[in-house]
């Protein structure tokens, strides 16, 4: 079952710049494999900056668990760029 | 994830530049030149929908040191109905016969979309051409078909449908097309299992795959701007889910970038042969790639026919040609076919010695025409001009083609070279690789008839039109910006015109350098997005269109050679642009639709008409002194090329005398000469204040006919020639180096190393070098100027002498600068009546008449008020001279609204009894006929109604009575009220109920029309309402001239008329009023921006000039208001007579300052006029910079090559921040807003109303 949301979480990313943990709600989910990613512009017509620079949002699609013994779900993650800020988009388990 | 290098470089196979219009962001030159610097050997370009790029893309690369490939991007149309519309195809040209492929499948595909109008097939994607697979079957050899991501491939792989993609697959290659499989992965969701899967499809069907990138734009950050487009294209706002999405990934990636797009798809593949995580995928990926770019590079020689010329073979091998060529010049000769073989052409030369010069001459041309091949080129010309001319269509040639005794002899050129002194080197040279270019003038109304005759002659395969991109400028940029953000179109609007038509790329400089933007609501923080987004799209290809004037003529080959496209107009649009044009090898023939010619063809036709005398005006000497008194006097509205405010200025202070001063006046008035150092000395040694200088005594012969001043570039030629002894041929080809940037560096060790040799001083040689080296950008080909004076003459003797016919020739197809209302003034002024509309009277032209007795008489229409002596310079200039009729009758095309088929209707059925008569017969729509009634079309019917001599006593309301029954004649009124009955019994008799008719004797009551509506009973139109429908209606003003409704304030004021500024002296303050009828913004030396206009005051025009220190206060004022007020200082410019310019330091909007006086009196007025309005306070400045002062400031600034005027390909240069002049060698400096049209609406139709209707107020002015 896929549920949206859009709450700002906290991501951490290793050597390889690929996400390794992030941080939902109080727990802390280990992410296993990244599934896809991509990437895609804001609407930066919308916004008051006269020049958009770095409008790119990155979204990666990961499998993770909040820790052994948790099952294993899909978390969509959105990156923007410019304003270095992650947000958890959908959640599938 | 290191990787071992890929033994083969990167090419990019799939590219689109600014070429594909609104799609692509980067130019060809700036992809290549990126090419080139990420070390890519090759770079493929592959526009969408057509091939305008191609040979730019081809010479971009050869600049750049890389090969190029080309091939195009075209929709796909499928029948098959699952299939998902808007399909896209990209195919490359592999060698000569697949770029012929390319060509031809391009205008096969154009065609069948021109063909097909309300198709179900069409291609989602626009309204643009598309293929079909089975079209490009036919077109297959040469062709590598790259099947992508947006393919239909492609599309089943994304849908999941893996068998309907082998079909597919396998239906493209059993049509014989050679087909490869384009892998493309932007990172966009889906898109890299996408490309994986397409990758496995290729591999498990043995078919080559290829990696490219679907590139659009250079940079990353570019991709904003694309979405702008992509919206703009797509007539939606940004956020629209018709967009795609965008996320900056489709740039000119490098090498790296690439092979990691490899190693990440490939790495992902499965299937049969397992997973390949290790490099050999990718390697195999690579390699293919670029092997398939090896295969399609192409020779730009041996391939495209570049370097190579491609003429007409209908008149036989070259050989022959020449053969031919040099026979038809001989007989010219013999037969005494040019000027200088009658003695007016060459005075103190002998009959003798010109055959000889003649003879020597030609062998000269023939000898350059042999040796660069061009006899074709020559032979097809002079057919082309044949033909024209023998289906009776004016035709003149124009530019440096006038310097060759060749084209003259074959009747190519009115001009004679030897008459004027006009080099064949300024035009073609053996040294010289290019075609020579030669542009024939035409009547603007059969301009398509022309290409009609020369279409027929040459046939499709070797004949089509050159096209041109409209660009984005500034306007259009913040049009389509805004709109994409969703800004209302009112607003839209109002910001877009409040820029004058700069370029795109100045936005943001104007605003803050631009008086009238400065402090205007345009000027503001939510704004800067869109100008800093519309500053973007500098210069971007939007739409292509036809060329005005260029025809392409080749050998058969021409459709091998270039892609054609159906216009608008019903010939072929070839893919080619004038430059590309010279690339391609063919000759592009400029074919101009001049109105002047066709106004000069009016007026012949008129004086034959009217005469029975028929002029060739062509053929006659160029040497009336009355017609140069009359230019002298800047008597020239109306001519050509000497109307303007600039012009009538130079001319008044040079007092032109013959065909080569007139030569000089056009040469002289061009940015840099003007008020520069060459005018004053030239007009000084001119008019005998001083004394000729040469740099060198051996240059008294080239100088002497300009007093010693450089003016022409064929002066140039021959003083190089003189200093260093390289021949004509050579010296031109140093002229033109010295106009390129760092041309006169390079250039001048050659010069004086060469100069020494010949024994010339090194003071000398300085000397000479100062003026070779500073003149470079600024001489005018002298054969150009010759082209342009013979009708600047034929017009200017035409109107002294013929002048009835000569206002109904300009008037009928209006081809200068001035609204026809100031040509119509200009009329009177010369003694000739202005007939107005009438309805049995007019034609569909202006035309020449002879009043009938009981006309009113035209002159004097000032009000009594206003003494005013007659302009002496009309006294020896009267209509009657002439012998020929001496009114004009205004034509029925000026009533707005009125159609053609109108037009031909009223004429074939005149005459007309009555209203009536008119309403059943010439079946004219109800609102023209009203305005017909409006604008008196039909007082001649009811004589007796019509208005009194509005300089008389005003209209009597019930209408003088004629009838001998002694009913009141209708007024204007009357008749619109019959207009409406007209138009209900027409609905009735629609409707079946029929209306019996009067049968009465007079007009009036025959129509049964008196019952219904009598007349009298509605009150006549006043003089007011009478000129307010004339300018609606006509948009001229006949009744009566606008201004004089002002004639109590004017008067009160003590404003000078423009009769009267040679009275005031030199400096004095006054006040002018008028119509603002011109504004120019012409360069001056010193790089300002200074604004000329030109008030039209019932009696003639008053010239302003408004410099930088005021227009801060007066440019809105001037650029908004049309009834202007100026107070300003005279200057006295010249030497010659009435050489007045008034410089202004304020202005005002005079019907504003005549509701001040309608309410608080003429007091009222003075004291707005002393406080200025929302001016500051304090006197007017002192001193306004006069630009004929030697000691100019010039603006620091720094030279940008991209505005050189000449860049056919501007790089878009993101850092020019402010708009900066352009400086010349020698310190002249351009203002980048010179010449820019000005803010505000068009000034050729004037605003409809005359009050300034301000809000509230409850004052009808009389």
């Amino acid at each position: 079952m896929a549920r949206l949301y859009g709450e700002p979480v906290e991501v951490q990313t290793g050597e390889d710049g690929l996400p390794a943990w992030f941080g939902w709600r109080r727990r802390r989910y280990a992410v296993h494999a990244v599934q896809e990613y991509w990437l895609v512009n804001r609407d930066w017509w919308r916004e008051s900056n006269p020049v958009p620079a770095r409008p790119e949002l990155e979204y990666w699609r990961v499998e993770a668990s909040a820790g052994k013994g948790h099952p294993a779900g899909i978390y969509e993650l959105r990156r923007d760029v410019a304003a270095e800020v992650w947000t958890l988009r959908r959640v599938e388990d | 994830m290191t990787l071992a290098a890929p033994a083969e470089a990167f090419t990019h196979l799939h590219v689109a530049s600014s070429y594909s219009l609104r799609y692509g962001t980067a130019t060809p030159r700036a992809l290549a030149a990126r090419a080139a610097d990420l070390g890519m050997p090759a770079l493929a370009l592959t526009d969408r929908d057509g091939l305008y790029g191609a040979f730019k893309h081809v010479k971009a690369c050869a600049e750049a040191g890389i090969k190029p490939l080309l091939g195009v991007d075209l929709p796909l149309l499928t029948s098959d109905p699952t299939m998902p519309r808007g399909g896209r195809v990209t195919l490359l040209a592999v060698g000569r016969q697949g770029w012929a492929s390319l060509c031809h499948l391009v205008s096969a595909a154009h065609a069948a979309h021109a063909a097909s109008s309300a198709e179900t097939a069409r291609a989602a994607d626009d309204d643009v051409p598309a293929v079909t697979p089975e079209l490009v079957a036919e077109h297959a050899a040469g062709l590598i078909v790259l099947l992508g991501p947006a393919s239909d491939v492609g599309r089943a792989v994304a849908g999941r449908r893996r068998d309907q993609a082998r079909r597919l697959l396998d239906g493209w290659r059993g049509r014989g097309c050679e087909a490869v499989v384009e892998i493309v992965d932007h990172l966009e969701h889906k898109s890299t299992v996408n490309a994986v899967r397409l990758a496995e499809l290729a591999r498990d069907t043995g078919t080559v795959a290829v990696l490219a990138n679907a590139v659009r734009y250079l940079d990353r950050a570019d991709s904003p701007a694309a979405q702008v487009l992509d919206a703009a294209r797509n007539l939606v706002p940004l956020g629209s889910p018709r967009l795609v999405a965008h996320n900056g990934r489709a740039y000119l990636a490098g090498p790296a970038d690439m092979t990691r797009v490899a190693e990440r798809v490939t790495a992902a593949m499965t299937g049969p042969g397992g997973r390949s995580p290790d490099a050999r995928g990718a390697a195999r990926l690579l390699a293919d790639t670029a092997e398939l770019a090896r295969r399609c590079t192409l020779d730009p020689a041996g391939d495209l026919g570049v370097g190579a010329h491609h003429l007409p073979e209908t008149q036989g091998a070259v050989g022959e040609q020449q053969r031919a060529l040099r026979a038809r010049c001989e007989h010219a000769i013999l037969a005494g076919r040019y000027r200088t073989a009658h003695p007016s052409a060459r005075p103190g030369i002998g009959r003798q010695r010109a055959a000889r010069n003649a003879r020597d001459r030609l062998e000269h041309e023939l000898a350059i025409i042999g040796a660069t091949g061009m006899a074709p080129y020559f032979l097809t010309v002079a057919d082309v001009a044949d033909r024209v001319r023998a289906a009776g269509i004016r035709c003149a040639i124009r530019g440096s083609g006038a310097g060759s005794f060749v084209n003259h002899l074959l009747g190519i050129s009115a001009i004679d070279p030897l008459e004027h002194d006009l080099l064949m080197e300024r035009f073609l040279t053996p040294v010289r690789a290019t075609l020579p270019d030669i542009d024939l003038d035409v009547e603007s109304a059969r301009r398509l008839d022309a290409y009609r005759i020369i279409f027929d002659a040459y046939g499709a395969e070797r004949t089509a039109c050159v096209s041109m991109m409209e660009t984005y400028r500034a306007r259009s940029a913040i049009r389509d910006v805004a709109a994409a953000m969703s800004l209302p179109p009112d607003e839209i609007g109002a910001i877009a015109k409040a820029f004058p038509h700069i370029r795109a790329k100045h936005i943001t400089a104007a605003l803050g350098e631009l008086p009238e933007l400065r402090r205007s609501r345009v000027n503001t923080e939510q704004l800067s997005t869109i100008f800093n987004i519309a500053e973007q799209l500098d210069g971007l290809p939007r739409h292509v269109a036809m060329h005005p004037c260029g025809v392409l003529l080749s050998d058969r080959t021409l459709l091998d050679r270039t892609a054609v496209q159906a216009s608008a107009e019903g010939f072929p649009l070839s893919h080619l642009d004038k430059d590309d044009a010279e690339i391609a090898g063919v000759i592009k023939l400029d074919v101009l639709g001049v109105r002047m010619q066709s106004a000069m063809a009016h007026t012949l036709a008129e004086i034959e008409r009217t005469t029975a005398e028929k002029i060739d005006i062509d053929a006659m000497p160029r040497d009336d002194e009355p017609t140069y008194a009359m230019i002298g006097r800047s008597d020239t509205l109306g001519c050509f090329q000497i109307e303007s405010p600039g012009q009538r200025e130079l001319v008044k202070k040079m007092a032109p005398r013959d065909i080569a001063d007139l030569i000089v006046d056009i040469s002289l008035f061009r940015p840099g000469p003007v008020n520069s150092d060459m005018i004053t000395p030239f007009l000084r040694a001119r008019h005998g204040l001083a004394e000729p200088r040469y740099p060198d005594e051996k240059l008294r012969g080239a100088l002497q006919e300009t007093g010693g001043v450089v003016v022409f570039h064929e002066q140039v030629l021959r003083i190089i020639d003189v200093l260093t002894g390289c021949g004509l041929a050579e010296a031109d080809l140093v002229r033109r180096h010295l106009s390129t940037p760092g041309g006169p560096e390079r250039t001048a060790p050659w010069f004086r190393a060469k100069a020494d040799i010949r024994g010339f001083d090194p003071e000398t040689i300085e000397r000479v070098w100062e003026v070779v080296s500073a003149f470079g950008g600024f001489g005018f080909c002298k054969a150009h100027a010759a082209a342009f004076a013979i009708p600047v003459y034929q017009s200017a003797w035409l109107k002294r002498h013929h002048p009835a016919a000569f206002y109904a020739g300009v008037l009928t197809h209006d081809p200068g600068m001035y609204p026809k209302r100031v040509i119509i003034g200009d009329a009177r002024l010369s003694g000739v009546q202005v007939l107005p509309v009438d309805v049995n009277a007019s034609s569909g032209e202006w035309r020449t008449e002879q009043p009938a007795a009981g006309d009113p008489v035209p002159d004097d229409r000032r009000p009594a008020r206003w003494a005013i002596r007659l302009p002496g310079r009309r006294d020896d200039h009267r209509a009657a001279d002439s012998g020929a009729p001496p009114a004009i009758r205004c034509s029925l095309r000026e009533v707005k609204g009125i159609s053609d088929a109108e037009v031909e209707r009223v004429v074939s059925g005149q005459p007309y009894a009555s209203l009536r008569d008119f309403w059943d017969r010439a079946r004219v729509s109800r609102p023209v006929v009203e305005r017909l009634a409006l604008i008196g079309a039909f007082d001649s019917l009811y004589p007796g109604g019509a208005p009194a001599d509005p300089g008389g006593a005003p209209a009597d309301p019930g209408g003088a009575p004629a009838d001998p029954g002694g009913a009141p004649a209708p007024t204007r009124r009357d008749l619109l009220a019959r207009v409406g009955v007209l138009a209900r019994q027409a609905a009735s008799a629609r409707q079946g109920t029929s209306q019996a008719l009067d049968l009465f004797v007079s007009a009036d009551t025959a129509d049964g029309m008196a019952d219904l509506v009598p007349a009298g009973e509605l009150r006549e139109l006043d003089i007011a309402e009478r000129v307010e429908a004339e300018l609606e209606i006509l948009g001229f003003d006949v009744s009566q001239h606008v201004i004089d409704f002002y004639a109590d304030l004017l008067a009160g004021l003590n404003v000078v008329r423009s009769a009267d500024l040679d009275q005031c002296r030199n400096g004095e303050m006054i006040l002018v009023a008028g119509a603002k009828v011109a504004t120019q913004t012409p360069a001056v030396r010193s790089g300002q921006r200074i604004i000329f206009a030109s008030l039209d005051d019932a009696v003639g025009l008053v010239d302003l000039a408004f410099f930088e220190s005021v227009q801060d206060r007066c440019a809105a004022r001037l650029f908004g208001s049309w009834l202007l007020l100026v107070r300003g200082r005279v200057r006295r410019a010249g030497a010659g007579p009435m050489a007045v310019t008034v410089n202004a330091t304020e202005c005002w909007d005079i019907p504003a300052l005549e509701e001040i006086r309608l309410t608080g009196g003429l007091a009222a007025v003075l004291a707005a006029l002393a406080t200025g309005h929302d001016l500051q306070a304090g006197p007017p400045p002192a001193a306004t910079r006069d630009p004929a002062a030697p000691n100019n400031l010039i603006t620091p600034a720094s030279a940008d090559p991209a505005d050189a005027g000449a860049d056919p390909d501007p790089t878009r240069d993101r850092d020019n921040a402010s708009a900066r002049p352009l400086v010349f060698a020698n310190g002249f400096a351009l203002s980048p807003y010179a010449e820019t049209g000005a803010p505000g609406g068009s000034l050729k139709t004037p605003p409809r109303t005359l009050w300034h209707a301000s809000p509230g107020s409850t004052i009808t002015p009389k």
